[in-house]
């Protein structure tokens, strides 16, 4: 084993005690001289026409700096993948979803502004509005888009190896269904951002984003700007789960703001306008047909799934295959079909979250494992076992498991869990479940189609000698990304960490496709590494032309020069360094030469130290359609027990404990991979449990705010026993991998099996409210006497 | 969403505050906590002109222990009740009311008289102060006037509060030896929720024969208002404390008086079934503490 000094370790937070102390910069912190306020005008129904805009009263308004609609914006498509661009930043012709863009306003204050949008004033003609996938693909529906008859967005269908056979090859075939519902992220920081247009024709965006990256590309495409004159940067973030991963129309309208009025402009959504917006995880609903040997060996998936997507496609398309592909583990199975649909409708559109695509498809199928396991008397974590991918495996859809740990999970949550005890012997309205999942760390691919590296990382070296500087373009959003980078520049350097100074989030600071589909760690980790260890080599390069010492017979570790062997005489070195410090009162006297004498001598034989890193994967997976979706250079996997109460007279569950595995390749901060353990399971028992973004009939979120919107509180959330595995991933940097969503795939079958375990009932719709499982315990206890 | 402007008030006495609200007649409205008031002017589910608000009148924020009962102000918050000694040995019922609503953040600033003015069916302190037939104290230029609680309530929203009455406070009767009381809510999760069925009841027994000398259970959340459950209570008395009793006190509060609706929060069916489950619930716990 290779020893760390900085990885690996507890390492507090580089960002904490700016967050603790309130003095962290956020969005809506920032007040620029002059600035104006943007607000937008948002459709209030779910589909119409729009037959006029007439904007005279609101221009009229005294404060009023300039309105603008379609006509000013043009009409250039945009979204999220190329492949499908089907939004406008303004409504042109028609609006498709309650809160559709049709103007925005900047004015002296938000209060003008609001009262601005107020009068403009918009003929509608209302059109019949569907609401559900089923309503939207009858005969005769609404049509949302004309290109799309049929309102169907998307279909995939795909079959590896031979599902009808396998089947028919089973002696035990289980098909059931799963409904979930659509969620909210529910993040902390509601979307919000600056624009400021200088004299010189460059426009920087000051935004709550995931992907300063893609923000700009979008904002420079949709404004028919250079990408070289737009900036985007964001400052310190309150989480986004995959929300912010794409460019939203109030970012581009407050650019388009702020170009027309010279101005800076800042913009907010309020917490009703995040719901409006929408953009979180879909309601699926899937059709699994799973078959197994009576020995318990997987033959073949059927899967099915529909695809409730809202009035756009937003990150849908890459949705609808990762609800696929992401089946394809961690078990070996060589059978595999799906079909997938996803369906616009007059709703805000669906995207990313955490766990993308994948969370429900996997819900609905680890509770099947555990159908099986009791047809055929075998523990479920046996059957788990037995059928389990290792290391070097790859699926049938053509993921490649370089390193796996799922055995090792397995095994932790058994012991940690006590399972072999517990399971089995529950007393009466207690149950213990258990699930395993898997996820990428990082998709394959950019979104659009490129070549471009995934992440660039600069690294210098303060000229006074000893500080490393990091630059990234990589978002930290609370995750603590930043801190990661932090410790693998000086853990790769063989500095401390407090000698590193990080700054993030800038497209001026190269390319980083940002956070989402769990990337950075791996991604911009390896850049990063890369880049530290340039910057490492010219230093060692400088000491051994003074030296005469063999670069590779030297080393940096803690801040000190290692040397093979015996130290040279490196008096002259420390002399000439002195001397330029007369009068100060810290010049260096250790043994060891130090790391801040050999970086200033570094810089006064080759002027600044300057090291650049780079990464993209390299290339992977198959080659059928829609491959490009799930492959990843590394993937990450985790094993969960839950342990649950069911008070079967009122329907309501108690989680008492979870047990959680995973493997994330390498720790390189043990802390926050625990954070990102128990965050994952935090939002997984919100969507099982009682998280459901709900509608009424004219397609108006009735609980946009979070005291109706039910995310988890801390007395819902229950103990957690986190196990971090280690595989060590090749593909990683230090040989880590992802932990941010693979942690969620198995918290909701885990419990769903419990509750089982629990109650005898199976539920097959999501949230897992009071009522909902009444109903499912007043059934089966019907069942039961009947036939009895 | 912003806070619409308006004038604001802040009368030190609660003759000042008559008078200004005499002022500005229906256009003035009273504050207390803000928790419902300040949400509702954002959503501008209500507007007014001028608010006034009552947190420096002394005496309205006070619990205090009288011979035969508890005086608590109106301004009192949340955490003050929890808090407070005397609710906490005689008044568990309410402390676990005050308990359950909200978060931290909204107990520190939410009064019971705010909960009561507004009137909620769901109101977490309502179905205890039904329970302990507590009296509204309330005050206008024209006198005082006490106002049982079971009276007050006339639908979501809506109380037999005039327009140019203060309500001063709650007296709440001590409940006498062999007596005990409970309150349960259920929701989706397990705090900051908003009630799908929150249920309280009270019972005096006669510690030698067992059988029940009084007894009071309160239903929220399944009518248009917090309601008594007059027939469950009516197959109780005089009858032996225990579990047949409850359960058929149970059915008949079930079937008979409770009349839910289906809304985004649950529907009628359930909220009926589980008048039953909490009615018994209750009804077992408080039979505990009255034999304890
Ligand atoms: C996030 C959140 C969570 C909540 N959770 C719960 C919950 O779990 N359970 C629950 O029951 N409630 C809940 N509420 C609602 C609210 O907090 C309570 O109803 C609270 O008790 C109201 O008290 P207040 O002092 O804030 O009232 P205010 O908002 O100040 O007043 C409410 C109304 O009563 C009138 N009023 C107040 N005092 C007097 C008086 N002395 N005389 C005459 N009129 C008066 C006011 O004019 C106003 O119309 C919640 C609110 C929020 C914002």
């Amino acid at each position: 084993m290779k020893s760390y000094d900085v990885i690996s370790t507890r390492a507090n937070r580089i960002d904490t005690p700016d967050k603790a102390t309130g003095k962290a910069v956020f969005v809506d912190d920032i007040t620029l001289p002059g600035m104006l306020y943007g607000a937008l005008l948002q459709s209030p129904h779910a589909h119409a026409k729009i037959l006029s805009i007439d904007t005279t009263e609101a221009e009229k308004l005294p404060g009023v700096k300039a309105v603008i609609t379609a006509k000013e914006a043009g009409q250039v498509k945009y979204g999220v993948s190329p492949a499908r661009y089907d939004e406008t930043v303004f409504a042109v012709d028609k609006v498709r979803y309650v809160g559709d863009e049709i103007a925005a306003v900047a004015a002296t204050s938000l209060d003008v502004a609001l009262d601005a949008v107020s009068r403009i004033k918009v003929t509608y003609e209302e059109l019949p509005a569907v609401f559900t996938v089923e309503d939207a693909v009858k005969d005769g529906a609404p049509q949302l888009h004309d290109e799309f008859k049929g309102n169907l967005c998307a279909e995939v269908h795909q079959e590896f190896g031979n599902v009808a056979e396998g089947l028919e090859n089973s002696d035990i075939v289980i098909t059931t269904e799963m409904k979930s519902k659509r969620q909210d992220g529910a993040f902390i920081e509601m979307q919000g951002c600056i624009a400021e247009y200088d004299n010189r024709g460059v426009l920087t965006l000051t935004s709550s984003t995931q992907v300063p990256h893609y923000v700009q590309r979008t904002v420079a495409m949709v404004l028919g700007m250079d990408v070289g004159k737009v900036r985007v940067k964001k400052p310190y973030v309150g989480a986004g789960f995959g929300i912010k991963a794409a460019a939203n129309p109030m970012e581009l309208a407050c650019c388009m703001l702020a170009k027309k009025t010279k101005k800076p402009v800042k913009m907010n959504f309020t917490r009703e306008q995040v719901f409006m917006y929408g953009r979180a995880r879909h309601r699926f609903h899937h059709t699994i047909t799973t078959g197994a040997k009576k020995d318990g060996t997987l033959m073949a998936l059927k899967h099915e799934c529909w695809l409730d997507g809202g009035a756009y496609t937003s990150f849908g398309i890459a949705t609808v295959y990762y609800t696929g592909s992401l089946l394809g583990g961690p078990y070996k199975l060589a059978n595999m079909s799906y079909d997938g649909y996803r369906v616009y409708n007059n709703k805000p559109a669906c995207g990313a979250q955490r766990g993308h695509g994948a969370v429900i498809a996997r819900a609905c199928f680890e509770q099947q494992l555990d159908m099986i396991a009791e047809k055929i008397g075998m523990d479920p974590l046996e059957l788990r076992i037995k059928n389990m991918m290792e290391t070097g495996d790859t699926t049938c859809n053509d993921l490649n498991m370089r390193s796996f740990g799922m055995a090792e999970c397995i095994e932790a949550v058994r012991n940690g869990s006590d399972w072999d005890k517990k399971k089995g012997h529950m007393p009466p309205g207690k149950g213990i479940g258990m699930a395993c999942g898997f996820f990428v760390s990082g998709a394959g691919y950019p979104i659009y189609r490129s070549d471009t590296f995934h992440g660039t990382v600069i690294v210098k070296l303060t000229e006074d000698g000893g500080t490393a500087l990091v630059y990234t373009a990589s978002a930290e959003i609370g995750q603590g990304s930043d801190t990661a980078f932090a410790m693998i520049a000086a853990e790769a350097l063989g500095i401390p960490l407090e000698n590193v100074r990080l700054a993030s989030g800038d497209t001026d600071m190269g390319v980083d496709l940002g956070a989402y589909s769990s990337r950075q760690t791996l991604m911009t980790g390896h850049a990063t590494k890369e880049a530290a260890e340039n910057v490492r080599r010219q230093v060692l390069e400088v000491l051994s032309e003074q030296l005469n010492v063999p670069v590779e017979k030297m080393d940096i570790r803690n801040g000190f020069i290692e040397f093979d062997g015996d130290t040279p005489d490196f008096s002259a070195l420390r002399t000439r360094y002195i001397k330029e410090h007369r009068g100060w009162t810290d010049n260096p006297d250790s043994d060891k030469l130090t790391f801040k004498e050999a970086s200033r001598i570094a810089f006064l034989e080759r002027g600044s130290i300057v090291g650049t890193g780079k990464y993209k994967p390299h290339s992977l997976g198959g080659k059928f359609k829609g491959a490009a979706v799930g492959t990843s250079p590394a993937y990450g996997c985790s094993a969960q027990v839950a342990e649950v109460t069911v008070d079967m007279d009122t329907g309501q569950i108690t989680i008492d404990r979870i047990t959680d595995a995973h493997d994330c390749g390498k720790a390189i901060n043990m802390t926050s991979v625990e954070g990102q353990m128990e965050g994952s399971i935090s939002m997984g028992i919100g969507e099982a449990m009682h998280e459901e973004v709900i509608f009424d009939n004219q397609g108006r979120v009735l609980n946009h705010d979070l005291a109706e919107y039910k995310i988890v509180t801390s007395m819902d959330m229950p103990r957690v026993k986190t196990i971090v595995v280690e595989s060590d991933e090749p593909n990683g940097p230090f040989g880590a991998k992802e932990v941010g969503e693979g942690a969620i795939m198995p918290t909701i079958p885990a419990i769903l099996n419990a509750v089982y375990d629990a109650a005898g009932v199976r539920v097959y719709e999501l949230p897992l409210t009071p009522e909902r499982v009444f109903h499912a315990i007043q059934e089966y206890r019907e069942r039961t006497r009947a036939s009895a | 969403m912003l806070l619409p402007k308006f004038e604001f008030h802040e009368p030190e006495s609660i003759e000042k505050a008559l008078v200004l609200k005499k002022q500005f007649n229906s256009g003035a409205r009273f504050l207390a906590g803000g928790t419902d008031l300040l949400v509702y002017l954002k959503k501008k589910i209500v507007s007014t002109d001028h608010v006034i608000s009552l947190q420096r009148i002394e005496g309205l924020g006070e619990i205090r222990e009288n011979e035969s009962d508890l005086f608590i102000g109106a301004c009192t918050t949340m955490a003050a009740i929890s808090r407070h000694p005397a609710v906490q040995k005689r008044f568990c019922a309410l402390k676990s009311g005050a308990d359950n609503m909200g978060t931290h953040l909204i107990r520190n600033r939410a009064t019971i008289g705010g909960n009561v003015c507004n009137a909620s069916p769901a109101g977490d302190t309502l179905p205890a102060l039904l329970v302990y037939d507590a009296a509204a104290l309330v005050i206008s230029p024209d006198g005082k006037r006490d106002i049982p609680l079971r009276d007050f309530f006339k639908g979501p929203g809506k109380t037999d509060l005039k327009n140019d009455e203060i309500l001063t406070g709650f007296r709440l009767p001590n409940p006498p030896d062999h007596s005990g009381a409970h309150y349960i809510q259920l929701g989706k999760r397990k705090s900051a929720e908003i009630n799908v069925v929150n249920a309280a009841s009270f019972l005096t027994i006669d510690p030698g024969a067992g059988n029940i000398l009084s007894v009071r259970i309160a239903l929220g959340s399944v009518a248009p208002t917090p309601i008594r459950a007059p027939e469950a209570e009516a197959a109780l008395m005089g009858n032996t404390a225990g579990d047949d009793a409850f359960n058929a006190a149970a059915e008949i509060a079930r079937s008979r008086d409770c009349s839910p609706i289906d809304d985004f929060r649950g529907s009628a069916a359930y909220r009926r079934a589980m008048v039953g489950v909490l009615t018994k619930r209750t009804l077992a716990a408080a039979f505990d503490q009255a034999r304890a």
